[in-house]
């Protein structure tokens, strides 16, 4: 089973252009994304720019607008994700909980959808394209 | 540069309601384009938030996990792509191609984020992540640029 451990750290959305970890927190980090490689769970991971530079697209009867960050009316915004394989949900909060998370952070652990989770007649419509690990 | 363009969660797929043959047509077609013009680089799809759960960091090495459903969708992500473009502008247009992801009736929004490079960190933190550009290629499974059958 394929999870998404999205990382929501505490406060983001105030969090300016250029506004950069300690040497300390992504020191830490790196050691838990080498316990997650070590361990052959770790699929891909990204860290996320903060929203000041950033934008939110709105769909209204199919017409698209945009507006640009900063998003600070948001209450959680979305700081960076690890992509993982593991045989259970409970594995992957298990992972979760052993990130070198700051006080405040939430993780938020999600199932990814498998082509084979559709009916059939969903995944004829797909036409087959998949993207991304598999 | 890359970017991630996120797929805001709405009541229907909270509720695990299935897209329509005609929107996984459209998506596919969609997809289809951005490989065509080699921006794609992953998507994927997430399962209602009722089937995962939050780990919340408090105080003294605490953690609280707590189950889903999370009530607040509007922070919610349904979904998102990982594409490579040139500039923002060009990830806007991209997204503002993408057919209205919720269906018609319902208010649709994608964020568009920009993903950290190496590059983009100071000297001294390229240190302090020292192994992770070795770690990133040794990864099982990368993001490949063309798309897997």
């Amino acid at each position: 089973m394929r999870f998404m451990m999205l990382m929501i750290p505490s406060g983001y959305e105030k969090a300016e252009a250029g506004a950069m970890p300690s040497a300390e927190m992504v020191a830490e980090m790196t050691k838990y994304n080498e316990a997650l490689t070590k361990a052959g769970v770790l699929l891909a991971l990204d860290g996320l720019h903060p929203a000041s530079n950033g934008a939110r697209i709105s769909f209204s009867g199919g017409k698209p607008t945009v507006t640009d960050g900063p998003f600070t009316e948001a209450k959680e915004l979305i700081g960076g994700y690890w992509m993982i394989r593991v045989k259970s949900k409970a594995e992957a909060v298990a992972w979760a909980s052993r990130c070198p998370a700051q006080d405040g952070d939430v993780i938020e652990v999600r199932q990814v959808q498998e082509m084979s989770d559709f009916p059939p007649e969903v995944q004829k419509a797909a036409g087959g394209t998949r993207l991304g690990p598999q | 540069m890359r970017f991630m363009m996120i797929i805001k969660a709405d009541r229907n797929t909270e509720a695990g309601v299935l897209p329509s043959k005609e929107l996984v047509a459209a998506t596919d077609k969609f997809n289809e384009e951005m490989v065509k013009a080699g921006v794609m680089l992953a998507g994927e799809g997430l399962h209602p938030s009722s089937k995962g759960a939050r780990i919340t960091f408090s105080g003294g090495g605490k953690r609280t996990v707590t189950d889903g459903p999370f009530t607040e969708a509007k922070e919610l992500i349904a979904g998102f792509w990982l594409i490579q473009v040139k500039s923002k502008e060009e990830a806007i247009e991209w997204a503002s191609r993408c057919p209205d992801p919720l269906g018609p009736g319902e208010t649709a929004q994608i964020e568009i984020r920009q993903v950290f490079e190496m590059s983009d960190f100071p000297a001294e933190l390229q240190e302090a992540a020292g192994n992770e550009p070795a770690m990133r290629a040794k990864l099982e499974q990368g993001w490949p640029k063309v798309p897997r059958a």
